[in-house]
């Protein structure tokens, strides 16, 4: 019988939209992220460090009722307890640790396997492109960092916000502007070096070796750049360095007095980023449908 | 005895020629290229001062802290360069004058003489030391470290993932000798290329010191000191060779040892005497010639709590290397014979 | 223990929880062997279990009078080409063989020479200088089988050898098995069509999750089952009325129009019956024009057996 006969019918009901369909390809990897023993052992033990934050933040707001300091207090320790830019890029040069760390577990499972088993066309077959792909991936990583970055950050902003005074918030706005602004950057670029690494060498294991490589290798690069050459610029070479720079700036901090600046950091940064792009988007051309 | 040899001929040609052991190569040699580097800046820079105005020593070192900057020109003369900027509301210049072997910047603040920099040229004792750096915190620690991974874990855990490991299973060879196989062909891949990069970076070294510098360092020391850091990258190849050839062949994710042991080797340092003896870099280390300076990032509360151990001798470390790889590669042999083919799980 | 068969003892395999083969026992002569079961019966598990590829979890092999724990001597009797459609990374058809040969401790000149004469055999002396991952699904296909004849094994072993293979290349590759079994070796080869192997094996065994539903000579496999219901294709011109007048019968069991049209297929446990049966309808004035056993045809022997006695 033909098909028609038998009263086939084109689905006709509701789609996603268009905008948020790419959502699919994320929603089923979370769960099986999370699922996994070692992140959640990381996920844990990033927590450590906003929890002791925290902490401090409650202590800095309440230095009055410590019993040492008085009703006056001492001015050098006011100092130390005070949340300013400084605590804030401490905060975030830990956590960001954590993020490396996450992407180097979490990302090469998310297109190294796609490439080694043919699966794009599966993909591209449908009406994903390639930069939804990417996107989707991403997505992917994003939700998986924020959750060691700007989850913690927004708390110990907030947590601080609503413990100081109003007139702290008007004048440190700035801070958790910079912070979330600084998260973001870092989150795009350490996941763009996950998925990179993960379309360079198809193979799960060895992506995870050349994240951690990545970081690893490029930062003792750069020192030893900066011993052999006796210069400074070496330090740029290193996206740890180059992005700690960012954030410094962002948060009003003073960086180190002889090192490359923000703004060539910045730079730097955004050229390392378009050759992951270029790089990321010549090994997934080949499969792709022209629509 | 002819197998081992057969099997190492057909894995080496990949270990060296692939498109991947490019990356290993980059990082072999990147120390190299860097000192080379170096080479033709300082003699460029030789060239450059000899040309230059020529001011005593004596006469700069007499000039007391606390003289304006007039009176600093007047006596020492025309500097070789002459920098002015502002930072944190102080305005700061820097003369630079040359004694005819060292750079002496005078550096000054609002207009007094603040402080004194003296650089040679280039000192061969100091480029030493860099080497020694170089040689312990990049290339043991990251490129011997990285590259062994890449090429030890490609033995057996990337034949897995490639599906080709059963062509070798197939042949009529026992496990062991197909195991020790591989282990030569990484070996002898990696050894080479670690071992030459070694040559390579410390003749670059050498290449550019002045002749008197390098007559005394080739009548005494150099020969020795080049062997010991052209053997201690190859024992560095030996000993993670083992250990990444073994996690590649007992776990299903061998990035997470890794990423343990190379947290364990990075804080090494800060741990009792006992369980620093149970890395492969600190006998590295007990091997190397020159010992390096601090690292120079390590924080001042950090450097106290670092109590490096005592190194042990050169040739205990080399036996304990040895003992730690028979080991491992005894453990190895026991799960190659009993692994299976299963592609499927990957 | 005899030297020349391949021996299964009471083997079972299992990936973790997945059967992969239960309670095996074969004695397997030499001559042409084809296994023959649906997708995961577990033909691949018993061959790599010969091989040594996997070991089993109870049970003891032993592939003339070897075991498989020792690939050293094993691997040089036996030849195996596996369904793993991959091959190292990067190397010629030629450099591939040679490779496998020179792992065999042949000399240089000897293994290129045996190289050459296996590539020639699977016709591939046009491409063997070409890499593999360039090649199409057959070539690989056949370059596999060059491997595994290079050093002229006594047992070649070969899983789905006949997919993707053009039908001269076919004709060829099945020469070289008659080939092999003439001169008083194992040929052991898998398959799920079972016309493909019937007219050239010298037995089969048929194997349904993961065990051992018959094996033999296709004729004595018939009896081995001979209390099963067996099945005829009727010949006749009107095969609803005669569909219709079986279905009364007692010892009929399932009848059905043949979908090709050639008339009513029919199962049955008693045939002596049932041809008594037949006759009456034949003398009724229904015309038939003639019974033919089906299972004699192996094919439906195997979709009894395989395809749940449907
Ligand atoms: N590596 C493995 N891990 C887990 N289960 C496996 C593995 N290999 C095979 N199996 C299971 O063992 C059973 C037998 O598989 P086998 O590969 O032997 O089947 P086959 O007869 O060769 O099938 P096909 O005709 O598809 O090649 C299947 O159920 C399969 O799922
Ligand atoms: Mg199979």
């Amino acid at each position: 019988m033909a098909v028609f006969k038998r009263g086939y019918e084109r689905y006709n009901g509701p789609l996603t939209g268009s905008a948020t369909r790419f959502l699919a390809v994320p929603r089923f990897v979370w769960p099986k992220l999370l699922g996994q023993r070692f992140v959640v052992i990381l996920l844990v033990l990033s927590l450590f460090w906003p929890l002791l934050c925290a902490g401090f933040v409650y202590v800095s707001n309440h230095a009055d009722l410590l019993p040492s300091l008085g009703s006056g207090g001492d001015d050098g320790i006011r100092k130390m307890l005070s949340i300013d830019g400084k605590f804030f890029a401490i905060f975030m040069n830990v956590q960001s640790t954590f993020a490396i760390l996450l992407a180097a577990i979490a990302g090469p499972g998310l297109i190294a396997p796609d490439l080694a088993n043919n699966a794009l066309p599966l993909y591209f077959a449908r009406p994903l492109s390639r930069w939804s792909y990417i996107g989707a991936r991403m997505m992917v990583l994003f939700g998986i960092l924020s959750l060691v970055t700007l989850v913690p950050g927004l708390f110990v902003f907030i947590m601080q916000a609503s413990l100081a005074s109003t007139a702290w918030l008007q004048a440190n706005w700035f801070l958790g502007q910079g912070m979330v602004l600084g998260f973001l950057l870092y989150i795009v670029m350490v996941s763009l070096i996950a998925l990179t690494c993960s379309a360079y060498v198809k193979w799960r294991v060895v992506a995870g070796a050349l994240v951690l490589a990545f970081f690893f290798v490029l930062a003792g690069a750069s020192q030893i750049i900066n011993q052999v050459l006796r210069v400074e610029w070496g330090s740029l070479l290193n996206p740890g360095y180059a992005i700690y720079a960012v954030w410094c700036a962002l948060l009003g901090v003073e960086a180190a007095e002889d090192a490359p600046g923000a703004w060539e950091s910045f730079t730097v940064l955004l050229l390392m980023l378009a050759a992951l792009l270029a790089v990321l988007l010549r090994k997934l051309r080949p499969v792709e449908v022209v629509s | 005895m002819n197998q081992i040899w057969i099997i190492a001929k057909l894995e080496m040609r990949r270990a060296f020629f692939s498109r991947r052991a490019l990356w290993v190569y980059l990082l072999a040699l990147f120390p190299a290229v860097l000192f080379f580097g170096h080479g033709i800046s300082v003699q460029y820079r030789r060239s450059e001062y000899a040309g230059k105005p020529v001011t005593p020593a004596a006469v700069l070192d007499r000039i007391p802290v606390g003289t304006p900057d007039t009176e600093v020109l007047a006596t020492a003369g025309q500097p070789i360069t002459d920098r002015k900027w502002r930072r944190r509301d102080l305005d700061r210049r820097s003369l630079q004058y040359f004694d005819g072997s060292n750079r002496i910047w005078l550096e000054f603040e609002n207009g007094a003489l603040k402080s004194r920099n003296r650089r040679t040229l280039n000192s061969f004792d100091e480029d030493s030391k860099v080497y020694a750096g170089v040689f312990q915190f990049f290339y043991l620690r990251l490129a011997v470290f990285f590259g062994c991974l890449g090429i030890f874990i490609n033995l057996f855990r990337g034949e897995m993932i490639d599906k080709s490991l059963h062509y070798w299973f197939l042949a009529p060879v026992r496990r062991e000798i197909l195991l020790l196989g591989k282990y030569c062909a990484g070996l002898i891949a990696s050894a080479v290329i670690f071992g030459g990069g070694a040559l390579l970076s410390f003749s670059a070294l050498l290449s550019y010191q002045s002749s008197a510098d390098l007559q005394g360092y080739l009548q005494t020391d150099a020969f020795y000191h080049g062997t010991w850091y052209i053997l201690s990258a190859m024992l560095g190849c030996v000993g993670y060779g083992s250990v990444f050839l073994a996690a590649g062949l007992l776990l299903r994710n061998p990035i997470i040892p890794a990423l343990v042991m190379l947290l364990w080797e990075s804080i090494n340092g800060f741990l009792p005497e006992l369980l620093q003896k149970l890395s492969v870099l600190h006998y590295l280390q007990s091997i190397c010639p020159v010992a390096p300076p601090l690292d120079p990032n390590v924080p001042p509360l950090m450097r106290m709590i670092l109590a490096p151990a005592a190194p042990t001798s050169a040739w205990a470390a080399i036996l304990g290397l040895l003992a730690v790889t028979a080991l491992v590669l005894y453990a190895a042999s026991r799960t190659v014979r009993r692994l299976e083919i299963n592609y499927g799980t990957e | 223990m005899s030297d020349d068969q391949i021996l299964f003892h009471n083997v079972s395999k299992f990936y973790g929880d997945v059967l992969g083969v239960n309670k095996v026992d074969l004695r397997i002569p030499p001559g042409i062997t084809s296994l023959v079961g649906p997708n995961g019966s577990g033909k691949t598990t018993l061959m790599n279990l010969m091989t040594g590829l996997v070991h089993p979890g109870s049970g003891s092999i032993s592939v003339r009078g070897v075991s498989p724990f020792a690939p050293e001597k094993l691997m040089r009797i036996v030849g195996y080409a596996t369904q793993y459609d991959a091959a190292p990374r990067g190397v010629t058809g030629f450099g591939f063989v040679l490779a496998g040969l020179l792992l065999h401790g042949f000399p240089r000149a000897e293994a290129e020479r045996r190289a050459a004469l296996a590539i020639e055999t699977v016709a591939l002396t046009h491409a063997s200088s070409r890499k593999i991952a360039a090649y199409s699904k057959g070539m690989r296909q056949r370059i596999r089988l060059a491997q595994a004849i290079a050093h002229e094994p006594e047992v070649l072993v070969l899983d789905e050898p006949l997919n993707g293979l053009d039908p001269l290349v076919r004709a060829e590759t099945i020469a070289l098995f008659r080939d092999y079994a003439a001169r008083g070796r194992h040929v052991i080869l898998s398959s799920h069509v079972l016309q493909e192997v019937d007219v050239f094996s010298d037995q089969v065994i048929l194997i349904a999750n993961g065990m051992i539903v018959a094996e033999g000579e296709i004729r004595n496999v018939r009896d081995e089952i001979h209390e099963h219901p067996s099945q005829f294709l009727l010949h006749c011109q009107q095969p609803s009325r005669v569909a219709a007048l079986l279905f009364e019968q007692a010892e009929v069991l399932a009848v059905k129009i043949d979908p090709e049209g050639r008339g009513v297929l029919v199962t049955t446990r008693h045939r002596d019956a049932f041809a008594a049966a037949v006759q009456r309808i034949a003398l009724s004035g229904i015309e038939i024009d003639g019974v033919l056993p089906m299972d004699e045809n192996v094919d439906a022997l195997y979709e009894y057996l395989i395809g749940g006695g449907k």
